[in-house]
């Protein structure tokens, strides 16, 4: 992989981990596209994902520190205690349920499923299942809105009749964290999911957002975190890599801050149609073999 | 009843160290990508993390007296 290969992939990655439009679909399809060489076997690729997705969970944990700091104080003050009185104590119980299923599904499957339809054609045909998803929790989510009688209404203060990223039940909760495990196929978004799964529990767009950012920190760093030795392998060039994983994070951090602002009245449904159009051009385009 | 929970949840948690250790050790070789590497880390750190969990439930699950 070229300087300004691994650049242009840093960039598409975290520009596109926190978009629901899939990373992976995109990182699997794009350079297909663009008929790069570099090949994803190679032993000097994971270190290169480890160090993109520690952009991206440095980015996040940036974008959220004070928040942070509330929910590390509450998980333990609550551990402690063995009760919860708090909202960041809430907060930090309800991140621990979603993680614990997110988690075990990643250990047992992850590598598994993501060699099993690691192909541009397979990601391109998920990133239009990804697309209709995104739409159908947008059409569920109307409905609800019908059903409180909120037509009438702005779209602000449709918003506002929902709930914070706090209220969501522990049930729910844990539902997000597994729906995680769908993002292991190349096409379809983590964070499309659960902000999906966030808005079905009934959240406002911005706090599904903010409790799918938050899900995800622990998650994707964790899985950067385990794999640091590989860094340290013969043959790494770090100093390319370390650049790649900073424009990363710049454009993770960015893409996060648009985000919960277009979530303030904005919808999923744009991204739904978006990786339907993606994934359709995609397809064309691999048949035709361009 | 709260509390007999709370000693299953405790029961769970001692398992899930002892997995952990097997795994870490590599005498577990359950659903891993490499049966050839000498430890799973990645196995280990989850089981360990599901028995801070399982210890966190049965805390929450317990009779409180305050």
């Amino acid at each position: 992989m070229t300087f300004p290969q691994a650049l242009f992939m840093g960039l598409l990655q975290g520009a596109t981990e926190l978009f629901p439009v899939s990373s992976l679909g995109h990182s699997v399809i794009i350079p297909t596209l663009l008929h790069w060489q570099f090949k994803q076997s190679d032993p000097t690729f994971v270190p290169f994902l480890v160090l993109l997705h520690l952009g991206t969970a440095g980015a996040l944990l940036v974008l959220y520190r004070e928040q942070w700091v509330e929910i590390i104080r509450g998980f333990f003050t609550a551990a402690v205690r063995g009760r919860i009185t708090t909202q960041p104590e809430r907060l930090a119980m309800l991140l621990l349920t979603g993680t614990i299923p997110a988690g075990i599904l990643g250990v047992f499957f992850e590598n598994r499923i993501k060699s099993l339809f690691a192909s541009p054609y397979v990601a391109a045909g998920f990133l239009v299942v990804n697309g209709f998803l995104l739409l159908g929790f947008e059409l569920l989510r109307r409905r609800a809105e019908r059903r409180a009688s909120l037509d009438s209404r702005s779209r602000a203060e449709q918003e506002q009749s929902f709930a914070a990223a706090e209220r969501i039940s522990f049930r729910a909760a844990a539902v997000i964290g597994a729906c995680q495990a769908l993002a292991f196929l190349p096409g379809i978004s983590r964070s499309g999911v659960t902000i999906g799964g966030g808005l079905v529990a009934g959240l406002r767009h911005q706090e599904a957002a903010r409790f799918s950012f938050l899900l995800a920190t622990p998650v994707i760093l964790a899985a950067g975190l385990v794999e640091v030795p590989q860094l340290f392998a013969t043959g790494v060039p770090l100093g390319e890599y370390v650049a790649a994983a900073l424009l990363s994070g710049i454009a993770a951090y960015a893409s996060a801050r648009f985000l919960l602002r277009h979530f303030r009245s904005g919808r999923l449904d744009p991204y739904g149609w978006y990786c339907i159009a993606a994934g359709a051009v995609s397809l064309l385009l691999l048949t035709l073999r361009m | 009843m709260r509390d007999r929970l709370a000693v299953v949840l405790v029961i769970l948690a001692v398992a899930f160290v002892v997995i952990a250790g097997l795994y870490y050790e590599g005498v577990l070789q359950i659903a891993v990508s490499d049966p050839h590497a000498a430890h799973h880390t990645t196995h280990a750190i989850l089981f360990a993390v599901l028995a801070v969990a399982s210890l966190i439930a049965a805390n929450f699950a317990r009779e409180k007296t305050v």
